[in-house]
């Protein structure tokens, strides 16, 4: 029980969350969105291990995005019956999706995901290789990253101090490190053809991403979960 | 569509989507924390950053598609670096970037000047605040303050995206790493 959400195919995971979340667009309500948050909360309390410290985190600044839209939401709403209301739905939904999107990211591991995406979800394994590629290539970007600016720094570029300047002078490390990217992804493209990778879409995997029955209980409930905050949305109280 | 690009380009396409995937996650954060401030309006003026692979690669390889796919791409890295903002951001992605690929098909996949990418990010501006305004729920709010949003949303991707883009673009020529790409067969020939 405690792993089904880890267990879950990626793709299905991912196609649910997606309509899910295009559900929710529809509902201005403060109990859809809310009992929907509590809900996804819960499923990663049953049936995910979830490091909660860093959940608390990162969810920190959608919580802090959620104010930003109450209060827009009230000073700049359109006029309406219920304008309360709706400023604490549309904040409630920032939330909502926050949990949602935490749940993905917390139980689905990256290359899974894409393995998935190309089996279940069709995408072309040209794509989808050169997605990881460019995956595993992260630490090495870090790398790069770190060593342009020092050898700029060596040769006495200053860094300049204030948040805008410094976003402007992003290009004299963007530029080397995009043009490094170019020659990088040649000598990678070489040495995947030399091993005989033709891009074709009927390849053979040596890890299969499977559906199996978690899939089917996880969509079932995710769907009931849809459906209660619906409902709720229908009978709750109108706030005022 | 994909049976005419060699797998350089699309190794290509993606270390780029690498490199801002990590930028757009950096812009991500930076509007996060002004949006607590001054509400979701916060996040218009720099979306035109969000755009601007879209551009860079269809600027290079030049090739139906290479505006949609490292778009697309960029958001599944961000995804897989496990931001918090997670699956939502490919659909965001896909959509931006059929934004910008609907004004480069427009023109035929002739066109590569700085009107047609300042336009491009404007078509990116415009398909993304479509989708914004059905998930964030902008028909709560005033037409007026939406449109203020709408208007600065396109001038941002027309001028980050599109000037920004464009001279990205030329610095990266002047180095001649882009030997081998469509963008220097063709502008040998202009």
């Amino acid at each position: 029980m405690r792993q089904w959400l880890h267990r879950m195919n990626p793709s299905i995971k991912f196609v649910i969350i997606t309509i899910s979340m295009m559900t929710m667009a529809f509902f201005f309500n403060p109990w859809t969105p809310l009992v929907f948050f509590f809900g996804v909360v819960l499923f990663q309390l049953a049936f995910a291990k979830v490091s909660w410290k860093i959940w608390g985190l990162m969810m920190l600044p959608f919580l802090l995005g959620a104010v930003g839209y109450f209060w827009t939401t009230l000073v700049f709403g359109n006029d309406n019956a219920d304008p309360l209301g709706t400023a604490l739905s549309l904040s409630f939904r920032v939330l909502a999706f926050s949990s949602l999107s935490l749940l993905f990211v917390f139980t689905t591991k990256p290359v899974d995901f894409i393995l998935s995406l190309m089996q279940q979800l069709r995408l072309s394994p040209k794509i989808a290789y050169s997605i990881l590629v460019g995956y595993q290539f992260l630490p090495v970007l870090k790398d790069e990253f770190v060593q342009i600016q020092q050898a700029q720094e060596l040769r006495g570029i200053v860094k300049p101090k204030s948040p805008v300047k410094r976003v402007l002078t992003m290009r004299h490390v963007l530029i080397p490190m995009l043009a490094g990217a170019v020659r990088k992804a040649e000598r990678t493209a070489f040495a995947m053809e030399a091993r005989g990778f033709t891009g074709e879409s009927d390849r053979t995997f040596y890890r299969r991403a499977a559906i199996g029955r978690t899939d089917i209980w996880m969509t079932i409930m995710f769907l009931a979960l849809v459906l209660i905050s619906i409902y709720a949305g229908i009978m709750g109280p109108a706030i005022q | 569509m994909l049976k005419s690009w060699k797998l350089k380009e699309v190794v290509l396409m993606s270390l780029f989507a690498v490199v801002f995937g990590i930028i757009y996650l950096m812009f991500l954060h930076l509007g996060n924390v002004w949006a607590a401030v001054i509400g979701p309006i916060a996040y218009e003026w720099i979306f035109g950053i969000w755009f601007i692979v879209s551009i860079i690669v269809m600027a290079i390889i030049r090739k139906p598609g290479a505006a949609v796919i490292p778009e697309t791409m960029a958001a599944a890295i961000e995804v897989m670096l496990g931001n918090a903002v997670g699956p939502r951001l490919i659909l965001a992605g896909v959509i931006q970037g059929l934004g910008a690929e609907a004004v480069f098909a427009a023109t035929g996949y002739k066109r590569y000047n700085l009107a047609v990418f300042m336009m491009a990010g404007a078509g990116a501006a415009i398909f993304s605040f479509v989708y914004g305004y059905l998930l964030g729920g902008f028909a709560a709010l005033a037409p007026e303050y939406v449109l203020l949003m709408f208007v600065i949303r396109v001038m941002s991707g027309a001028i980050i995206a599109g000037i920004g883009g464009k001279y990205l673009v030329d610095a990266l020529l002047a180095t001649g790493s882009l030997r081998g790409y469509a963008i220097t067969k063709r502008d040998a020939h202009a």
